[in-house]
């Protein structure tokens, strides 16, 4: 058997590696894309285009723009004059915020009077709206605290000395400066990894049925399960390859740490990629065309890219989509790779994510497995 | 041969792949309604030379000129003018017959309003009739082969190319197949075909043989076996058989020994006086000779003989 | 350029089509499939995220304050703890976002007067949680803060003075800042991409490998009619496609569509012709399906998804990864889609978008006839 095995990969690794497409579309793209979306997914924000129209003109009124101007997170590029001016830019999508003070606003605040700041948020990009507005409201409210203090002081200045306060000291873990890029680097490595293996594996064998040289090696003495080893094994190596080139441009590139240990990342990639070629298998049991494994695949792929945590929290989703995150497993490989790179886990934490892994590999390979069989009769 | 006669027009013909040269110069020139043979080991350029003659490789040097248009310069309208069936079965696998038939009328310009009768006709010709439904992937191979054939001349080109269309089919099949050939010879069709079966190469006019790029011999059938062997052809059962063809390769006065079948097959100078000293050379080597007569060269003889004397030339040289 | 060649290449396309019925129903299925997935799956909306406590003095002030973080909906206080190694559990394992610290003097020090710290120790992983939460958290405690100050200063018989600025933020084109409103016209140019460029780039290279090429280029058909003989059924295909996601965006997941159906076309048609040519240049390029899938990959459906603006937001990313954008046909179809659909921008205002998308559909479509030859080598 296991001449037969080692002439298939023989086979496999030649067919894959005289060809100088493939050669390149094995290696060359997963960099390239790693790079770019290391560099795109972020959702920080700074230097957003904000426009203010003061229309008080006091020193109160410049105080709290200065705040706004000096502040990385907004980039005052106008100070108008006219309201009109204000809706124009919003509209022409120029400026995503726009701050107006009315005149009258430093008078309010020496009566101590509630004077109101009038924000204005371009939310056709609804993140960043958000959070903008996040934002705008912290400076906002330090103004206001500083002001009243400052106020206080000048009343009764031994109040100031002892009035009560309660302040929040945030201690952000694991990402001290809170960095998109850690959190979106991992994330990228799973989810190529994920596109990568799913893909290759379920082309490999679909290629072979239609290219028509599948009978042919079906009426050698290969048994069914040497022809699924002999169609695996390279593209697992391969992909161990990718996950490997991939993660050392992480982790040299973008200098995303990894401070858990490389034994524990390589058994929940092993484990990870056990899954993925399971799953390329089964699509391509399923599949009589390229073309079919290609849209099967991408069925899965986008689900699965989707609800796992890659970008949007998973207990962000309705309960019953938590529930079917728990057969992704991309949703605990992404724990895997965050956890060994940027909270230094190891299997003691991790031990769950892994089993699951495990189980549903090992599901997912005997499922494809069996198809296969009943596929050759 | 005059223009008016000629359907294809060959000269010094060249395809080079990098280093290896797969077509070298080779001329010839065919008359309309002929059936042409191309006949050559695998590899040969056979293949090769009729896709450039299709407009489907660009030629490395040299011309060719097909029903009047230059295959180089005027590619197009040498498709308009051809049939051609690849060696590869290359229709639609996952169409109906009827819609592979469609496919090419719509592709090769056929006029709407003859297109339902000619393909009706190829139908018919190709023994397909109530079968138009059928999924052409699940068609047995020699139906494949006829239906390649109706969809190549649903526009009645005056020039049909066909690379080896019986590889791979039954022999009774193979038989219906050229009968079809023969009919659209008769009907002013020059057929060009290349084939390494023998006895399809009997069936041809005029053959061409090919090897190793090179145009080897051009003529007849008749005129091959006659003109191309220089010697006389014996036939000798003997025995041990491994024994005496290994002897004879290095005997005096022989030309060539081969294996046929039970027999074999020696090229001798003269063989009234060649045919005794063979017996005697050979029963000297131990073989018992159980028969020996002159034959008359096959095609299949010639063509051993003229790829292994170049051989010969080659090494003499 | 003869209509009958060009309409039996584009039957038997069509036929080929309908011949696959998993490719079919797939490509028909997946718009709504993606529009729910997106819809639903994704939110941007971050609460109630779970949250760990270790009230150290656990008194009525604290537990007052506690409350107010329960009783906001971004929070979720899941477990009380009294030990520091069980919260670093908590947030090691990712049972915890957040970890609130409330020292054991905490009410001894708001009496005796002066501030006093909370602390909070954050997942930062993620850093767009974390940062939301830090906000929201920074928020409550504002509050409580200011509350007890009020209280204190009522006590020591002074004027209550309301808090002197108040933020009034609007946010426009998209009041309610939910998710699927800029989410899921997105996904129009994730379809589109699947659609025309994904299927497409087998189209040229499955006929070379099936071997079905040679026959095709033997015939008269021009290298024109080929093209056009094979993208017009993905056009249509693409178009509906894109229709089903647009009907289902507005009526089932109520979508504000404020601009018109014109515009909506005509952008929608020129993104998916730069697309349609992309992909076929891909195919002829390619020359084997394997290849022509992750080329197209690559090339199309990863950038529609993360770098078109659909997801992260373009102006914060690296400038050199806003350039490449530039050269994406999706950043232009993914903008005007959300001034359509959201801002109901006339199609005269969008030539910003329209145009470089016109110029994208022409030069890809030079590039696709140009590419392809009637040759075999």
């Amino acid at each position: 058997m296991l001449s037969r095995l080692k002439q298939m990969l023989i086979k496999e690794f030649l067919q894959v590696f005289r060809d100088k497409r493939t050669r390149f579309v094995l290696f060359v793209p997963p960099i390239v894309q790693m790079l770019i979306f290391g560099y795109a997914a972020t959702f920080e924000i700074q230097h957003v285009p904000t426009a203010i129209l003061d229309l008080d003109h006091t020193q109160e009124s410049r105080e709290l723009i200065s705040r706004f101007s000096s502040s990385p997170y907004f980039q005052v590029g106008w100070q108008l004059t006219r309201p009109q001016e204000l809706v124009d830019l919003i509209d022409r999508g120029e400026a995503t915020v726009a701050l107006q003070i009315h005149p009258g606003f430093s008078e309010d605040l020496r009566k101590g009077q509630t004077a109101p700041l009038q924000v204005i948020v371009d939310a056709t990009n609804s993140n960043t709206a958000l959070i903008a507005a996040g934002y705008v409201n912290q400076i906002a409210q330090g103004f206001a605290q500083d002001y009243q203090t400052e106020r206080m002081g000048r009343i009764s200045p031994y109040l100031v000395d002892n009035i009560p306060s309660v302040e929040l000291q945030p201690r952000p873990w694991y990402n001290v400066n809170l960095k998109s890029r850690w959190f979106f680097v991992p994330g990228v490595i799973g989810s190529l990894t994920l596109v990568l293996v799913t893909t290759l594996t379920a082309f490999a064998v679909v290629r072979e049925r239609e290219i028509g040289t599948l009978e042919q090696i079906m009426v050698t003495p290969i048994r069914p399960f040497e022809f699924i080893l002999g169609k695996t094994v390279p593209f697992f190596l391969i992909g161990l390859l990718d996950v490997s080139l991939i993660a050392a441009v992480g982790t040299l590139w973008f200098r995303v740490p990894l401070r858990g240990s490389i034994a524990v990342l390589f058994a929940g990639t092993v484990l990870f990629m056990l899954c993925m070629l399971g799953a390329g298998l089964l699509i391509s049991t399923v599949s009589s065309t390229q073309q079919q494994a290609m849209v099967t695949a991408f069925f899965f792929i986008m689900p699965a890219i989707i609800f796992s945590g890659f970008g949007f929290p998973i207990s962000t989703m309705p309960q019953w989509l938590q529930y079917l995150t728990y057969f992704n497993p991309l949703r605990y490989f992404l724990i895997v790779l965050r956890g060994t790179y940027l909270k230094g886990t190891g299997f003691s934490i991790l031990w769950p994510e892994m089993i699951a892994m495990a189980a549903l590999g090992s599901f997912l390979l005997v499922l494809s497995v069996l198809r296969f069989h009943k596929a050759l009769d | 041969m005059n223009a008016a006669d000629r359907s294809v027009l060959i000269e010094n013909l060249v395809k080079r792949f990098g280093d290896f040269t797969a077509v070298d110069h080779i001329s010839l020139e065919t008359r309309k309604g002929e059936i042409f043979g191309f006949l050559g080991p695998n590899g040969a350029g056979k293949s090769t030379t009729i896709r450039m003659l299709c407009g489907l490789l660009r030629p490395s040097s040299g011309r060719a000129v097909v029903a009047g248009f230059d295959v180089a310069r005027e590619p197009e309208s040498v498709r308009q003018n051809i049939g051609y069936m690849s060696q590869k079965f290359s229709l639609y696998n996952d169409l109906k017959v009827i819609e592979n038939l469609r496919l090419f009328a719509g592709l090769y310009n056929v006029p709407r309003h003859v297109a339902a009768e000619r393909i009706a006709w190829a139908l018919e010709m190709a023994d397909l009739k109530g079968q138009e439904a059928m999924v052409t992937g699940t068609l047995p191979g020699g139906w494949k082969q006829r239906l390649a054939l109706g969809c190549a001349v649903l526009h009645r080109p005056p020039i049909l190319f066909l690379d080896e269309p019986t590889s791979g089919v039954d022999p009774i099949s193979r038989r219906q197949f050229w009968d079809l050939i023969h009919q659209m010879s008769a009907e002013g069709v020059t057929v060009f075909v290349t084939t390494h079966y023998m006895e399809e190469a009997e069936y041809c006019n005029r053959l061409a043989m090919i090897d190793r790029g090179k145009l080897v011999a051009l003529g007849t059938p008749t005129e091959l076996k006659q003109k191309s062997m220089k010697g006389h052809l014996l036939l000798i059962e003997c025995d041990p058989l491994g024994t005496a063809v290994e002897t004879l390769q290095n005997a005096p006065e022989v030309l060539d020994a081969a294996v046929f079948g039970n027999a074999l097959h020696v090229l001798v100078p003269n063989a009234a006086t060649g045919a005794e000293q063979l017996r005697a050379y050979l029963g000297s080597h131990s073989v018992q000779v159980s028969k020996m007569e002159p034959i008359r060269p096959s095609l299949e003889d010639v063509f051993v003989a003229l790829t292994s004397e170049r051989e010969n030339k080659k090494e003499a040289a | 350029m003869r209509w009958g060649r060009l309409k039996a290449m584009a039957g038997k396309e069509i036929i080929q089509i309908i011949r696959d019925p998993r490719s079919l129903g797939i490509v028909l299925l997946m718009p709504v499939v993606l529009v729910l997935l997106f819809g639903y799956g994704v939110s941007l909306d971050l609460k109630h995220l779970p949250v760990y406590v270790y009230d150290r003095e656990a008194s009525q002030q604290s537990q007052a304050l506690l409350k107010r973080f329960q009783s906001n909906q971004y929070f979720d206080i899941v477990r009380a703890v009294n030990n520091y190694p069980d919260l670093v559990k908590a947030l090691d394992s990712g049972k915890a976002k957040m970890a609130l610290v409330i020292p054991y003097d905490f009410s001894e020090r708001l009496r005796a007067g002066g501030a006093v710290s909370v602390q909070a120790l954050v997942d930062a992983s993620d850093d767009n949680t974390a940062n939301v939460l830090i906000g929201y958290a920074q928020a409550v405690v504002q509050g409580y803060s200011n509350d007890i100050q009020l209280e204190w200063i009522q006590r020591r018989g002074q004027q209550v003075q309301p808090p002197p600025l108040s933020v009034e933020t609007r946010t426009w084109y998209n009041e309610n800042l939910e998710s699927s409103a800029f989410i899921v016209p997105g996904v129009l140019a994730v379809v589109m991409s699947v659609i025309g460029a994904f299927l497409t780039s087998l189209t040229i290279a499955r006929e070379w490998e099936r071997g079905t090429m040679e026959q095709l280029i033997s015939t008269p058909v021009s290298a024109l009619e080929i093209m056009l003989g094979k993208l017009t059924p993905y056009f249509i295909v693409g178009m509906f496609d894109a229709g089903v996601c647009v009907v289902l965006a507005i009526f089932w997941f109520q979508v504000p569509f404020r601009g018109t159906v014109l515009a909506l076309l005509v952008s929608s048609a020129l993104f998916l012709i730069a697309l349609l040519c992309l992909g076929y240049f891909i195919s002829v390029v390619a020359k084997n399906q394997l290849a022509a899938s992750q080329i197209a990959l690559v090339a199309t459906f990863l950038p529609a998804f993360l770098l078109s603006g659909f997801l992260f937001a373009i102006e914060q990313m690296p400038q050199f990864v806003q350039l490449v954008t530039r050269i994406l046909p999706a950043r232009y179809y993914v903008s005007s889609l959300k001034m359509i659909f959201l801002k109901g921008t006339p199609i005269g205002m969008l030539y910003g978008q329209l145009v470089p998308l016109a110029i994208f559909a022409v030069a890809l479509a030079l590039l696709a006839t140009r590419t392809f030859h009637k040759r075999l080598v």
